[in-house]
């Protein structure tokens, strides 16, 4: 009888494996099976003209806009109704198991044709052999200068001349403010973002301001339970005329006076009450929503923010919110370094393991044209990597405001361990996060000067493996 | 498994006696062939990637060694004299905060689960009406996915969420509200609703068990005078004893394996949880495959399964009379 009762246990056992096995997320998708948009479908089934040869290119892709496979290929439609021999599949790969697929892809060769690479990642899949140099090629989209160059600088390993990637588009971060709550106190919000100065009394001025009969909090900025860690806290680092690593990127200065004075300033917001504490605990989108909530008068975001205020609440944006109606981007306030942003941004790559490999550069040649630039950015909400699109008079006022921001955009080093060196910043800038919150000792330059040099610490090692 | 065709075999057989154990082959052939392709889909998805994993451990493969994979030049130990000897490899960083905060919770949660889940199993075990739906209604929070429960306990635990408004607005503990997903407390935000999640499991394994514990050994107990507290000691816990020993390993290796809840609550897993939030597997997972460090991670993870080894060593000594009884 106990028999049973360990035999029933070990089936259970067994079923609940089973069950906990299956937690994989693997949101890949076909277009050209799930016929979704009319367009999409119609441009996956093109044949093949008597002309020319046909060939099916396989496109692996990030999900950057709402419908991400049909809108890339509403993008490519029209080049396809003009090569009616060429034949693409979009697969969507989210950005969490993106990174194992693309290395997986690149270790063994069998990939797709043309591959979406988050800029900080081409140098690393470049150093691993994964994608094809493109540095002969690059005149066909206009040459380096057409891009914007803090963009251009991630197409390279740092102090190689090679290119591996063509830029595709990029988002940088600025200030979201509440117009209506800046007047409310009487705050000129032609001199507020100025500089830090300005800034910090631009917050202390609309900080606890009553609107709705609610207090608002100054500002809202995520602590360490976020996956933008490291961009939130490096614009600080730059305005303050700090940097990550030195000009050969063979040290690490981050930790260097002036970089802690920047970040003493951004976590120095919070711990002097100008924002709410508990939003140290949430995440890049929960501040977001706060901020739409009214809880918020300032935020930093990237463009995004601006088409999901602009996106009806049944399509699952916050056009219903007050604060969609009463918005403006700022640029990030000078430093005594001058003002500096983060910008980032995605790249096309034609993989290495590509039979296709004309016909992929063909495709990525059109999708940086300035035709689909356009269409992409409109369909995306992010902004075109060229500079002549993003100083077209075309933009609304907001994309205006990022589009400014990009002119001191700045990436980091484009070094092959720049993943391994985000993970372990992150890990220490969380605990910054925590010594701000009052839970990890107290907070003074002396205890963040520590964590930061911990954190220079395994920098440097792994720079130096 | 293994304890069950063990238990097939006359306790007292000799064993050393070959002309005997060709004969026992010969007759169990039926039982044998049923158990192929079991070990031939055990081989393919558990042997060989193990052994992969021990291949791995001996190569010095990171990103730049990755495209030849298996190929990757051949280190011998220093993966392991690395981890072991050197404090700044990657691997160790913060190791000793995620082995602390294991054992925290593995020894809470497996302590917790099953206490939960007796408790719960003896209340249920009863006859009253209304019992089937209340067993269903307590299976809830095991079917849901481990990964909604990170994302909902992580809503809860926000300072201002529901979690705090119990204990501070309704039931007045503390004077100010806690941060729960920040600092110390941390451990407590991903311990609880591990339990929470994990002792329905342990209800259903328990209450199969006090069903195979006949009526009349009560009844007996009772006209004999004993009460509750004495019938549950000196029944209840021995009778289950076999069931305990089997799920109190499980439960180990469970938790100490556990990285859903963790990973999920912070940040998309992409998050770090703190000092006091860091598991083993989500360290390691971290720290290795983070750091594009597989050689070292695979290290790692062969020490941690040798540990678990020799727990399960000591686990069967305790427990070996139990579960060879027949």
């Amino acid at each position: 009888m106990k028999k049973t009762a360990v035999s029933i246990s070990a089936l259970l056992m067994a079923f609940s494996l089973a069950v906990s096995g299956c937690g994989g997320n693997n949101n890949s998708s076909n277009s050209s099976n799930n016929g979704g948009e009319q367009k999409g479908s119609n441009a996956t089934t093109a044949t093949a003209a008597p002309s020319t040869k046909p060939v099916t290119l396989n496109a692996w892709v990030m999900p950057n806009s709402p419908k991400p496979d049909a809108d890339f290929l509403q993008t490519l439609d029209p080049y396809l109704k003009e090569h009616p021999n060429v034949t693409v599949k979009v697969t969507v790969l989210d950005w969490g198991s993106a990174w194992t697929k693309i290395t997986t892809a690149a270790t063994s060769g069998e990939g797709p044709d043309i591959l979406q690479l988050g800029s900080t990642w081409v140098p690393a899949i470049a150093s691993m052999g994964g994608i094809d140099k493109v540095t002969d090629k690059v005149a066909d989209v206009g040459g380096a200068e057409a891009f914007l160059p803090a963009i251009w600088n991630t197409t390279s390993i740092a102090g190689d001349s090679e290119v591996y990637g063509i830029p595709w588009f990029v988002d940088a971060r600025a200030i979201y403010y509440r117009t209506d709550v800046f007047k409310q106190a009487g705050v000129n919000t032609e001199t507020a973002f100025k500089d830090w100065d300005s800034f910090k009394s631009a917050l202390e001025a609309v900080n606890g301001q009553t609107v709705d009969g609610k207090k608002i909090a100054a500002l809202g900025l995520p602590g360490k339970n976020d996956w933008n860690v490291v961009h939130n806290i490096f614009p600080w680092i730059w305005a303050a005329g700090g940097d990550v690593l030195s000009e050969d990127n063979k040290n690490v200065v981050f930790n260097e006076e002036k970089g802690l004075e920047g970040v003493m300033f951004y976590t120095g917001l919070a711990n002097e009450g100008l924002v709410e504490k508990s939003s140290l605990e949430k995440n890049s989108s929960q501040i977001e929503s706060d901020f739409g909530d009214g809880k918020s008068a300032v935020i930093i975001s990237g463009p995004w923010l601006a088409k999901n205020f602009a996106t009806p609440k049944a399509n699952g944006g916050m056009d219903d919110k007050k604060a969609a109606k009463n918005f403006a981007v700022a640029p990030l306030p000078a430093g005594p370094g001058g003002q500096a942003t983060f910008v980032g941004g995605s790249e096309l790559t034609v993989f290495s393991g590509s039979k296709n490999k004309e016909a992929t550069w063909e495709v990525i040649k059109y999708l940086t044209s300035d035709e689909a630039q356009k269409a992409y950015a409109q369909v995306s909400g992010q902004l075109p990597a060229k500079l002549s699109l993003l100083e077209s008079p075309d933009l609304d006022a907001n994309m205006k405001a990022f589009s400014e921001a990009t002119k001191y955009g700045r990436t980091y080093p484009a070094i092959p361990q720049w993943g391994p060196t985000e993970t372990a910043l992150q890990k220490h800038f969380a605990n910054v996060w925590d010594i701000v919150a009052g839970v990890k000792g107290k907070y003074s330059k002396e205890s963040i000067k520590e964590e930061l040099d911990s954190a220079a610490s395994e920098v440097k090692a792994i720079i130096n493996q | 498994m293994g304890l069950h065709t063990e238990n097939k075999l006359p306790a007292n057989a000799p064993s050393g006696k070959r002309g005997l154990w060709r004969k026992r082959v010969k007759d169990n052939k039926f039982a044998y062939m049923l158990m192929v392709p079991t070990i031939i889909f055990m081989m393919l998805v558990h042997l060989l990637p193990m052994l992969q994993g021990i291949w791995m451990s001996f190569l010095k493969l990171n990103q730049f060694t990755l495209v030849k994979y298996l190929k990757a030049p051949f280190v011998g130990m220093d993966n392991y004299i690395g981890l072991l000897f050197n404090s700044d490899n990657p691997v160790r960083q913060g190791l000793n905060f995620a082995i602390r905060n294991t054992a925290i919770y593995a020894v809470i949660v497996t302590i917790g689960v099953m206490i939960m889940g007796l408790m719960m199993a003896m209340l249920l075990n009863r006859d009253f009406p209304g019992r089937g739906i209340a067993r269903t209604a307590m299976l809830l929070p095991w079917v849901i996915p481990s990964y909604v429960v990170g994302v909902l306990w992580g809503f809860m635990w926000q300072q201002n969420g529901i979690i705090n408004y119990f204990l501070v607005d309704v039931l007045h503990l503390f004077n100010d509200k806690p941060f729960w997903l920040l600092g110390p407390n941390t451990i407590w935000a991903i311990i609880i609703p591990t339990i929470w999640r994990g002792w329905p499991f342990l209800m259903v394994i328990f209450l199969a068990g006090l069903q195979t514990i006949p009526e009349d050994i009560y009844e007996a107990a009772t006209i004999d005078g004993a009460n509750k507290l004495r019938q549950f000691w000196n029944i209840t816990l021995p009778m289950l004893k076999p069931v305990i020993a089997v799920q109190l390993l499980f439960q180990i290796i469970n938790n100490v394996y556990s990285y859903n809840i963790v990973s999920t609550m912070f940040g998309n897993g992409a998050g770090y949880p703190g000092e006091w939030g860091d598991l083993l597997m989500t360290a390691l997972t971290r720290q290795s495959f983070g750091y594009w460090a597989f050689g070292s991670g695979s290290a790692a993870s062969m020490m941690l399964m040798f540990v678990m080894l020799m727990v399960v060593g000591v686990w069967y000594r305790v427990f070996r009379s139990e579960l060879n009884a027949q």
